[in-house]
């Protein structure tokens, strides 16, 4: 039977997690202006044509926006679904598994609006 | 998965009423108290019972209805206590819905009508209000709070500046009472592998000692995702210290120093 003092060292400390402290904070700060941004965006294109829409996105200035936008906001749900799934999921299979689901969601949710952005903003 | 639910041997029952007054008492005289009880020895389920105290005959405090109740009513009544001036932290309890010290909460502070005491949220149940600590006593020596040096031990005494000695405080009194841990939802679901508040602000005590010469060993063993990082900043910790502690921004200062070193 494990002491007390064996259990809770566990496997040690892991030496590292400050950096997704960061970068979580950081793309919280980011978040907010950019989100900003696209609200006003949205608003200030209601009732607006398809192809208008479309010109004012393949502006580069708002391209690059949207594209900062969309990984600040992918990189913060990935870390944030992570944090969600190491607190209630303790079962190892399920853990694991999840924990792949939300990179790979994230992951596909980026890189599908960028492509999207990036067709737009070259005109294809 | 967290449980959200109890597991079957631990749903509480409906418990005994032990001293109803009678008709016509004299009203506010007697206030009543709902008890979490729990005996490991009858194979039972825990129950509330509950009990009137004559508060004509007892102390203000909730540890003075509790004395009194197992004094006059119930001798088997368990729970912890020692100084009855919330220096020593040993009668940390669940009342009225919050953590915190029976000693030093007012019976009249107490929300409802009827006052209900259960012991420390989320920790295994030794018997009615006394909590297993040895989790939590384990976790308070991995940090290792003691002063760790690698100077020559002076003559007299390790100096400090009246400055470097103010940063102490809001830290030194914690008494490790458990009632900012035990009302932290992180703390409830990964309470083996994360340090809680209270070893969190004892942790920090050490980091900002001026005479502590291993702060940079200490981040080392409290950086990882859970020991430092589980801390949402839900603030509950703050909120229930019955010292009028921050444990919150304790463990922020330590996420700030770990932040600077890199």
């Amino acid at each position: 039977m494990a002491t007390p003092l064996k259990r809770i060292r566990g496997l040690g400390a892991a030496h590292h997690g400050t950096e997704t402290f960061w970068r979580q904070r950081l793309t919280a700060v980011a978040n907010v202006p950019l989100l900003i941004f696209l609200i006003w965006f949205v608003v200030s294109h209601v009732g607006a044509s398809y192809d208008k829409v479309r010109e004012c996105l393949a502006n580069p200035i708002v391209a690059v926006l949207m594209l900062a936008l969309i990984w600040s906001a992918a990189i913060h749900m990935r870390i944030g679904l992570r944090e969600i799934i190491e607190d209630y999921v303790h079962t190892k299979m399920c853990k694991t598994v999840s924990l792949m689901a939300v990179t790979f969601f994230a992951a596909l949710v980026g890189l599908a609006s960028t492509l999207a952005i990036l067709k737009i903003s070259f005109g294809s | 998965m967290v449980q959200f639910t109890l597991p079957r041997n631990s749903k509480i029952t409906k418990g005994k009423a032990w001293n109803p007054p009678a008709k016509g008492a004299e009203p506010g005289r007697w206030r009543e108290y709902r008890i979490y009880r729990f005996d490991p020895e009858t194979g039972e389920n825990p129950r509330v019972d509950t009990y009137w105290v004559d508060m004509n005959d007892c102390g203000p405090m909730i540890l003075d209805a509790l004395l009194w109740i197992k004094n006059k009513i119930d001798p088997t009544l368990t729970f912890r206590r020692s100084c009855r001036e919330g220096v020593c932290g040993s009668c940390s309890m669940n009342i009225d819905g919050t953590n915190t010290l029976a000693c030093t909460m007012h019976a009249e502070e107490a929300r409802g009508a009827a006052i209900a005491v259960y012991p420390l949220p989320h920790m295994p149940v030794i018997k009615d209000l006394v909590p297993d600590m040895t989790q939590f006593y384990a976790q308070h020596r991995e940090i290792e709070p003691w002063l760790k040096t690698d100077s020559p031990t002076p003559q007299k005494e390790w100096r400090q500046s009246h400055e470097d000695r103010e940063k102490l405080d809001g830290l030194y009194e914690c008494i490790l009472c458990a009632c900012c841990s035990t009302a932290c939802p992180s703390y409830w679901w990964n309470g083996d592998r994360y340090l809680g508040p209270a070893i969190l602000l004892q942790a920090n005590r050490w980091v900002e000692d001026s005479r502590d010469e291993r702060t940079g060993e200490r981040l080392d063993d409290l950086e990882d995702p859970f020991r430092l990082y589980r801390c949402h900043t839900i603030l509950n910790c703050t909120k229930a210290c019955p010292k009028g502690l921050n444990p919150a921004a304790a463990i922020a200062n330590l996420k700030r120093k770990m932040v600077e070193r890199t």
